[in-house]
């Protein structure tokens, strides 16, 4: 066997903003070195393990415990009969209720698998044994299962979600071509590989937590704030992340529960959530359905869209699963009219996973702009460039970027569309039928402000260091490259440091807002911090550069220099040592000038107060995408393979196309189980999710993958963040199953309305 | 207290003395008693791949595997792929070029599939490789990669 040569940190030509570089961990990831929340070394370590509610309404009538409390190893049972003493925290704008108590082991259950006890051992196998000797007595109330329990009813208009412009009725009513349809999604769940769990260690009053987070200043607040403590108090370590999606954005009733756990006992709690109880610990995608009405001209020039959406939610919180978010913005209509509803039903509040939002809308409009397309007997193709939004309906704004033509036309051209036989079921190779469809996309660009600090060391090298996280996204990579940029030192000299509360607070790891503000706050810092040493090496008593009469100085492959080219150079060592700088510590944020007091600050590393939404400027921002999907459905069995994928992107600039386009070929294979294969399974009985488990849940495989072609159509929008760049994480999911049901319907002749397209529903 | 069984596992080529329960399996024994984390729990169930290791070099699900099952085989994980200089195996090269992986959790199990798949003669194909490397799931969606990684090792291998 050969060894090849590592590239660890790709070329020293990929290391500027825009390059190749390759994953600048990934030396620690592929040698197993990378260590991640529940695999840090801490002494004397409990383990915790969590009970679930079996019932999905009712109550917890008692716990008896005698028995586990016995079991070999138990240190304690914590049930529902604890007080633990905790208080409610914030909740994502920042709102906190006056003096709220909170139990993370609730007494009346309002879900199937609902957290309501934990027991704590010395190993995690003497707290699994034990768990079976707890005896619970449930008074059982009757619930909704799910969206389909015919007791669930039409649920409650959310009224900040209902659109309207022109007379949308009217319009439809006066349509030549009309079409009407109900598209559904089932629940669906993030299913990262890494699953939930945390350490919590208590020394006196202050309180570590190793937990994979999307946001550690946040997360470590939460914790300040359920239990009553300063938030300095509080460090969260986050230093790897095995994968979110959206679920590790906020710190959970298990984190309250260990931390809990470990307080009581006076020695630090490992909780592992088991896989099974991942699914119902947090939400994961609401299951939806919508109507969409649309209203066009012979020739296909639409003229109305009516749009009526639900979303299930829990009995506790209205969280709307926005089935409308897209369905206004991706085409030029001059008459819109949508509403949305939530329908509580006895589960998990839902949550964000990838995409949300855009994601289900898209599968509703986009479904119906190809009923549409073939109703006229239009090319699907043409159907959407014919009514291409030459700015944002919704509120009248210019778009800030739009290629959405160009991710049309050039992922067309690459998929070779125009080769299509537009009739249903007129391809086919043997018993195979073949469909080609497309599906389009967007997600928002949403703004965040971020700080970051740059030190540079006595030996040369620069830490760049940052409360923000990487999950898989290239964090630790990009801001390498943003760093080295901006300061003229090369990556291999850098370090990056990410993850820990303790660092400068950042935008959290979600809703595609990362990337673009935490490089725009490094790229400041690293910027201020070369004007420091500039004016340093220009100015220090012993700097050689003193005498040279320059005004500045630049900084390119780590030397400093007279810009002229005469005069002395010298590496940053050599500069640090002539003038007996130890170090060089510069902190910059990208919070406006008049709110850098700490309240201001802490407010905008810990809530969404600080947040701008895409079209709170003069401009309507967002990312866009184009997916042309092939599917082969044999035509005995009803099943369907993805064959071939060309997807075109509209993200702005990539500050690097290598962790760019894996994020994209991700959120397409993501979308591709959501099409084929996710679907959360409830019995009606009782509320359980009766398919919690990656063996009956199923995501996809590396053999349901065929080889997906990916395209950068953008171009830098500086509107949309300090680098030119747009989301790039949400928006690859977003359009790809209403892609392939188009494909499968073209393979087929048959349109199927509800997720996933499995088998059942084509024979 | 319950009752532990002590054994000597013979990991990466070294041998770890331990005390533990007779129920603890082979990726809790690495994990959480050998500090060798390199080996993921991403299900505890055989169903995800992500505690894949070697034994007597044919790939295992550690999770599935009681630590005293595999007294007196030859375990490697992860952390034992490396030349001893620290080079990269070619396989592990291969990922890091390939940008085979983001959150890098499945990575440990994926990379001990392909070491495994190249071995056995099942990576002969793009088709192939598929195949032999879907008992590895992961959800960050780096399967092009992956095939184009385990191509070029296995490539480089022959």
């Amino acid at each position: 066997m050969t060894i090849m040569e590592p590239r660890k940190h790709g070329s020293a030509a990929d290391g500027f903003v825009g390059g190749r570089l390759s994953r600048f961990e990934g030396q620690m990831k592929v040698t197993g070195a990378a260590t991640y929340a529940l695999e840090y070394p801490v002494e004397n370590l409990a383990h915790a393990v969590l009970v679930q509610s079996t019932i999905a309404s009712g109550r917890v009538v008692s716990v008896d415990k005698a028995e586990a409390q016995a079991a070999p190893g138990v240190l304690l049972v914590l049930t529902p009969e604890d007080d633990l003493g905790l208080m409610t925290k914030s909740d994502w704008f920042g709102n906190r209720p006056d003096n709220e108590p909170y139990a993370p082991l609730p007494r009346e259950i309002s879900y199937n698998g609902e957290t309501i006890a934990a027991v704590i051992a010395e190993s995690r196998e003497q707290a699994v044994e034990a768990i079976k000797l707890l005896r619970i007595a449930y008074d059982e109330t009757p619930g909704v299962a799910d969206l389909h329990d015919p007791k669930a009813g039409d649920g409650k208009v959310m009224d900040n979600l209902s659109v309207s412009w022109g007379d949308a009725e009217a319009a439809l009513a006066a349509s030549a071509v009309t079409i009407e349809a109900e598209y559904q999604t089932p629940r669906e769940y993030h299913v990262a590989m890494e699953p939930h769990g945390l350490t919590a260690k208590w020394e006196g009053d202050q309180l570590t937590i190793w937990e994979p987070s999307q946001w550690t200043h946040a997360m470590a607040l939460n914790y300040a704030e359920w239990f009553g403590l300063p938030p300095d108090n509080v460090r969260l370590i986050s230093t790897f992340v095995g994968g979110g999606f959206g679920s590790k954005g906020a710190a959970l009733a298990y984190g309250a529960v260990a931390a809990s756990a470990a307080r009581k006992l006076g020695r630090p709690v490992k909780l592992a959530v088991t896989r099974p109880q991942n699914f119902t610990s947090y939400g994961g995608r609401a299951a939806t359905r919508q109507t969409i009405k649309l209203g066009a001209t012979k020739d296909g020039v639409l003229q109305a869209i009516v749009h009526r959406g639900a979303s299930e939610t829990s009995v506790t919180t209205d969280y709307p699963e926005q089935t409308g978010a897209a369905t206004p913005i991706l085409y030029k209509v001059e008459n819109y009219s949508s509403q949305s509803r939530v329908v509580p039903v006895n589960t998990v509040t839902p949550g964000a996973l990838r995409g949300p939002g855009k994601n289900p809308s898209a599968f509703g409009i986009e479904c119906a702009m190809d009923e549409l397309a073939n109703k006229l007997g239009m090319d699907p193709l043409e159907l959407r460039l014919k009514n291409y939004a030459d700015r944002d309906y919704q509120t009248g704004k210019p778009w800030s970027t739009r290629m959405l033509r160009e991710a049309l036309t050039q992922g067309a051209e690459a998929f070779g569309w125009s080769k299509r036989s537009h009739a249903p079921r007129s391809m086919r190779e043997g018993r195979q039928l073949i469909g080609w469809g497309i599906g389009c996309g967007t997600f928002p660009v949403i703004q965040a402000p971020s700080a970051a600090m740059i030190r540079i060391l006595a030996n040369g090298r620069v830490e760049v260091v940052s409360g923000a996280i990487d999950m898989g996204q290239g964090t630790y990579t990009i801001l390498a490259q943003t760093a080295s940029e901006a300061l003229g030192v090369p990556v291999d000299q850098i370090d990056v440091l990410l993850g820990d509360s303790r660092m400068p607070g950042s935008a959290i790891a979600g809703g595609s807002m990362l990337a673009g503000s935490i490089t725009g706050a490094v790229h400041k810092t690293a910027a201020a911090a070369r004007d420091e040493l500039i004016g340093l090496a220009l100015n220090a008593p012993n700097s050689p550069f003193r005498d040279t009469g320059a005004n500045t100085l630049s900084v390119a492959g780590g030397r400093i220099s007279v810009s002229s080219g005469n005069g002395p150079s010298m590496s940053l060592p050599e500069l640090m040592t002539a003038i007996g700088q130890s170090e060089l510590e510069v902190t910059r944020n990208t919070l406006p000038d008049d709110a850098q007091g700490a309240t201001d600050q802490n407010a905008a590393w810990t809530s969404m107060k600080r947040v701008q939404g895409p079209t709170m400027g003069e401009f309507s921002m967002h990312s866009w995408c184009a997916h042309f999907a092939e599917v082969r459905v044999d035509e005995d069995f009803g099943t369907v393979r993805v064959s071939r994928m060309v997807s075109a992107f509209d993200c702005g600039r990539l500050y690097n196309p290598k962790m760019v386009e894996s994020q994209w070929r991700g959120g397409i294979i993501m979308g591709i189980g959501q099409a084929l294969f996710e679907e959360g399974m409830v019995d009606g009985r009782n509320g359980r999710t009766v398919n919690n488990n990656v063996g009956d849940y199923l995501v996809p495989t590396n053999a349901d993958i065929p080889d997906l072609q990916v395209i950068s159509v953008g171009v830098p929008d500086l509107n949309a963040s300090a680098l030119g760049g747009k989301g790039v994480g949400e928006v690859g999911i977003v359009g790809v199953a209403p892609a392939i049901a188009n494909a499968v319907f073209h393979a087929t002749g048959k349109r199927v309305r509800d997720l996933p397209l499995t088998l059942d529903k084509l024979i | 207290m319950t009752r532990t069984i002590h054994l000597s596992l013979d990991i990466n080529g070294q041998s770890h003395a331990l005390d533990v329960e007779p129920r603890v399996t082979l990726l809790d024994a690495l994990r959480e008693h050998l500090a060798l984390t390199g080996t993921k729990k991403g299900c505890d169930q055989g169903q995800c791949g992500a505690c894949t290791c070697h034994v007597d070099g044919q790939r295992v699900l550690s999770c599935l595997t009681l630590a005293a099952q595999v007294e007196g085989r030859q375990i490697t994980t992860i952390e034992g792929i490396a030349a001893e200089t620290g080079e990269l195996h070619p396989v592990q090269a291969a990922f890091l070029e390939h940008d085979a992986f983001q959150c890098g959790y499945c990575t440990s199990g994926q990379i001990m599939s392909a070491v495994a798949c190249i071995k056995e003669g099942h990576a002969g194909s793009d088709d192939e490789i598929r195949e032999y490397m879907s008992g590895n799931l992961c959800r960050c969606g780096a399967y092009n990669s992956i095939v184009s990684a385990v191509r070029e090792a296995a490539e480089a291998a022959r």
